[in-house]
């Protein structure tokens, strides 16, 4: 029991099961499920679907902060990536075909990650901050959105596109099926190989890790790619969930939620230590809050406020645990038991 | 970090603290770039555009930047510790709408000012106290206080109110004239005065030698016995205090509370605190620096206002593009210093 | 490894002044009036929806055919922008100015040092709550009040029987005055038949994954929805998509009305999903020239110009569809 309450992941997963709790209260049938055309239909299945992209956009955040970076262009590389895919497709000889749509995702994952290559060149050669690298391409990538689609919304009607974001695949909605392997593929590359404890390594000390004779340079570079993959495709699944590119809105502030799943999920900003868990958790209190309001009813003007509250409890609920986790970087040795001294 | 440069006398300006590890010229590296780069830019809109050479152009990106002077100055003080206060651009917003619904209701402004100033103030001290005391980081806090902020705007009113109170008005319209045609408002010498306020407090107090000590390391600042607690709670207040003045010079600016207003304006402000030479980890930077990337915010805008011909989104790639250009070249005049 | 960093570094800097270079290449800016051609100043909002796109293609079409030289100023959504960019058109001594103000009120400071410039003002879109008129010539724009109540006028028309109709708002960006004008005409047209009830208002934020996520949770939280009532197109559009996800029928088990006719809410509202839209014009362009043509010649404007503006339904929609610009 003990150490289920240091874990630090424990009070995220608490936070989110108390919001779902309170959706209960209020609604009896919250938590109900049923099949409708073939798959789940309710609540729940609302929040895995729509919270899919804030959850992938999150996983990648997380690498980068824990490398002591962070990725504030997520948000513009969503609309390219939708803007691109799009226009493809509206402006091929063959707007609803399977190949259409694929080779629309392709060019747009392609397009994600060459902007990745590029946070990554102005971070790790140039050695520009983080923020303001990152925020240049805020500024001007969507900018490039709006320019790949003429400031309008480009609507298309490609039912295999539109499967992305809104289509569903063993009961379940595809976009939280693909976060799911974007999830395991980041966790096994980062824990099973040494990526993870190099990428904490340069995130705690950048300088001692140098001197250990880790290429910084190309981890910081790799995290910033995937990054910006994780965008891209998270901007394929908000344009197919709608099946239309709105670069003027899509993806706006999409980087400071995943920048807060992230601190809720109990990854430092300072680099360091990090956890895909505590993120994934983290994004889907974000997405609950949401669900929050509009199950309460609690009106636009309120709404803000509302949300400010819930999270500083969830942070001062953390609190506590995280001063304890900090302390203890692993547990106290065990010693040995007392001998009884014959006497 | 020369250890001995925490224990020089305050008085010795040369070797003010700052960039400690540097010696001599070479600390004031990054922001002498970011200024000489800026009359570059000047120089060459004058080159563009010929009614672009005249004094009233750079005294307009003064007047029409005061609030985002006071924002960064107030920045500067949390960044050099090693924090950020996202909070800012909704606590601007929420002093014009305290502003402007209160003198709507008929205070007087000599009750309404010191109030807002209070409120900023009390802010930023609440979100400096829960940074410090239980430890939670600062960009979820300032997140918090963001949407607090924000969300206390939209229940104030969603409509906008405007301001037609007298005092105010003389103050968004007085013009003090200078030498010729030239004119500045008097929101530009609150700013101004602002700005000296904190640069005496920076370079020339304990509070802000402190300061600079936690952003260098804060564990050995502790260890030298440094205030370290009340000091990162006081980065927090004078952040808020500067949001509120901040708020204010912007309801003198605009006359009108809006509950929308100033959004996205902690990341101009971050931005000109980072164009202005400091580090986001700290310890290294000079309010002035700040100053001079608030004005170069300004001149990309009237590049673009006098050009006249960019579509809204060629604006962006344009703004991202001047500023990107500007970070590279900053990189390159300082890269010594790194 | 100075010598790399630095080649990185100056490749980077010409890459991106290239960039800079080639959307500024088409400046060549004229400064100042010289000789018949009016040079007119545009403060525009933002490009934050496909309407305001479209009214600023609007705008310089316009300019371009009545041979007016057009400055144009992208403002971010920010009003400390507009302010700036009306500032320097001042200094720029430019004949006319033209500009959709983001935000009601702050405007008399700008506005009357373009007044003592002599320099006439247009407003465009949105209006300006100055109590001094002089400051402007006219105001040409929609009404969004009015906007709001022909779409409750329209539902009070269709709902003569006495049976409760649930009535669900999808709204738009809160604090906006589009948002909140529309609220209002919608609310006072809808106030007196006590039948009508809305049971539950969010916002959308214009956009339609907002309408969808929106519409999705009422769907949910509320058995018995008739009547959806969305602030623009747009989300309207994501409304239905969540609707035929739910398994009904937009349109018929549901009725719909929205806001702003553009040519893909007018598609789906030719093919029954959507009930009623009221249009909300973006195309002020040739009206906007010749007001200032009318204005730079000293010539008396009225005070106000409304925008050509109507509604549509199912049939009437049918038959301007071809013919819809955007």
């Amino acid at each position: 029991m003990k150490s289920l309450l240091k874990n630090r992941l424990t009070w995220p997963l608490v936070a989110l099961l108390a919001l779902l709790a309170l959706n209960q209260v209020f609604r009896a049938d919250f938590l109900a499920l049923r099949m409708q055309d073939g798959h789940l239909y309710g609540s729940l299945i609302d929040i895995l679907r729509n919270g899919a992209p804030t959850v992938l956009i999150a996983l990648g955040m997380t690498l980068v902060v824990a490398t002591r970076g962070i990725d504030l262009s997520v948000g513009a590389i969503v609309a390219i990536a939708g803007a691109i895919s799009c226009s493809y497709i509206a402006s091929s000889s063959d707007p609803s075909s399977l190949a259409t749509a694929g080779t629309a995702a392709a060019i747009a994952v392609v397009a994600g990650l060459a902007l990745g290559v590029w946070n990554g060149f102005l971070v790790s050669v140039i050695g520009v901050q983080p923020i303001i690298a990152t925020l240049v391409l805020m500024t001007a990538g969507r900018g490039v959105a709006q320019l790949v689609t003429g400031g309008q919304i480009v609507s298309v009607s490609n039912d295999h596109y539109k499967s992305i974001g809104a289509g569903y695949a063993f009961t379940l909605p595809i976009s939280i099926l693909i976060t799911a392997a974007v999830f395991v593929l980041a966790a096994v590359l980062t824990r099973r190989t040494a990526l993870g404890t190099l990428i904490e390594a340069v995130g705690i000390n950048p300088v001692a890790s140098r001197l250990a004779g880790i290429r910084a340079r190309n981890i910081i570079w790799i995290v910033y790619v995937f990054s910006a993959l994780c965008a891209a495709i998270a901007g394929l699944m908000i344009s197919s969930n709608v099946t239309a590119a709105d670069a003027n809105n899509a993806g706006l502030y999409i980087e400071m939620d995943a920048i807060l799943a992230v601190v809720i999920g109990g990854t430092s900003l300072a680099g360091g230590r990090y956890s895909l868990v505590g993120t994934v958790i983290g994004a889907f209190i974000i997405q609950t809050l949401t669900t929050t309001v509009y199950t309460l009813g609690i009106p636009p003007e309120v709404t803000l406020v509302f949300k400010a509250l819930v999270v500083l409890s969830v942070c001062l609920l953390q609190a506590p645990a995280a001063r304890n986790a900090l302390r203890r970087f692993r547990p106290a040795p065990k010693l040995p038991a007392k001998e009884k001294v014959a006497i | 970090m020369s250890p001995l440069s925490t224990l020089t006398p305050p008085l010795k300006k040369s070797s003010a603290i700052g960039y400690g590890r540097l010696r001599g010229g070479a600390r004031y590296a990054p922001t002498l770039a970011t200024l000489g780069l800026f009359l570059a830019m000047f120089a060459v809109g004058a080159g563009m555009y010929p009614s672009f050479l005249s004094g009233q152009v750079l005294l307009n990106l003064f007047i029409d930047n005061t609030f985002l002077t006071v924002l960064a100055v107030g920045m500067t003080f949390v960044i050099l510790t090693g924090g950020i206060d996202l909070s800012v651009g909704a606590v601007v917003a929420l002093s014009m709408m305290v502003c402007a619904s209160l003198l709507q209701a008929g205070w007087n402004p000599s009750m309404v000012i010191p109030l807002v100033i209070l409120i900023g103030g009390g802010l930023g001290t609440l979100m400096g106290l829960v940074i410090q005391y239980f430890d939670i980081q600062p960009f979820i806090v300032t997140l918090a206080g963001m949407f607090l902020a924000r969300g206390l705007c939209y229940v104030i009113s969603l409509d906008s109110i405007p301001v037609t109170d007298p005092f105010f008005t003389s103050m968004a319209q007085a013009r003090i004239p200078l030498a010729g045609d030239l004119f500045i408002s008097p929101g530009v010498l609150i700013a101004v005065a602002v700005v000296a306020v904190a640069f005496f407090i920076l370079h020339h107090t304990r509070f802000g030698r402190t300061v600079y000590a936690l952003g260098g390391n804060e564990h050995s600042a502790m260890l030298m016995g440094l205030n370290v607690k009340g000091t990162k709670v006081a980065v927090y207040a004078v952040s808020g205090l500067c949001s509120a003045v901040a708020g204010l010079l912007f309801s003198f600016y605009s006359l009108s509370g809006y509950s929308l207003a100033a959004q996205g304006m902690e990341l101009d402000a971050i931005a000109a605190v980072v164009i202005g030479g400091t580090l986001l980890t700290g310890g290294t930077g000079y309010v002035l620096g700040s100053v001079v990337g608030v004005l170069v915010l300004g001149i990309v805008q009237t590049f673009i206002a006098y050009d006249g011909t960019l579509s809204s989104w060629w604006t962006k790639i344009v703004i991202g593009g001047l500023l990107l250009v500007f970070i590279l070249l900053q990189r390159l005049f300082s890269r010594k210093t790194y | 490894m100075i010598k790399k960093s630095m080649f990185a570094v100056l490749a980077a800097t010409g890459l991106a002044l290239t960039a800079c270079g080639g959307g500024g290449a088409s400046a060549g800016a004229a400064n100042g009036s010289g000789g018949d051609k009016i040079t007119m100043g545009f403060a525009q909002v933002g490009a934050e929806s496909g309407w305001r796109t479209a009214n600023t293609k609007s705008v310089q079409e316009s300019a371009k055919e009545a041979g007016v030289d057009l400055k144009f100023s992208d403002a971010q959504q920010k009003q400390e922008n507009q302010i700036k960019a009306i500032r320097s058109f001042v200094q720029q001594k430019v004949d006319v100015i033209a500009f959709s103000p983001v935000v009601e009120s702050g405007w008399d400071t700008v506005l009357k040092e373009a007044k003592d410039a002599k320099i006439p003002v247009i407003l465009t879109d949105r209006a300006v709550d100055s109590k001094d008129t002089s400051l402007y010539k006219t105001f040409l724009g929609s009404d969004f009040v009015a906007e709001g109540k022909k779409a409750g006028e329209w539902l009070v028309e269709q709902s003569k029987s006495s049976e409760p109709v649930n009535i669900v708002e999808i709204q738009g960006t809160t604090g906006s005055a589009p948002a909140n004008d529309r609220k209002q005409g919608f609310e006072d047209a809808i106030k007196d038949d006590p039948d009508l009830k809305i049971v539950a208002s969010q916002s959308g934020d214009f956009t339609r994954s907002g309408g969808k996520q929106v519409m999705e949770a009422f769907l949910k939280n509320n058995p018995d929805i008739d009547v959806v009532f969305a602030h623009n197109d747009d989300e309207g559009l994501g409304a239905i998509e969540a609707i035929e996800a739910a398994g009904k029928v937009p349109g018929k088990d549901i009725k719909i009305i929205t806001i702003d006719a553009v040519k893909d809410g007018m598609t789906a509202l030719s093919n029954g999903k959507i009930n009623f839209i009221v249009e909300c014009n973006p195309l002020l362009g040739d009206q906007l020239m010749d007001l200032a043509k009318k204005v730079v010649a000293g010539q008396d404007v009225p005070q106000r110009v409304v925008t050509e503006e109507t509604t549509f339904t199912m049939e009437q929609a049918k038959q301007v569809l071809s013919s819809r610009q955007y």
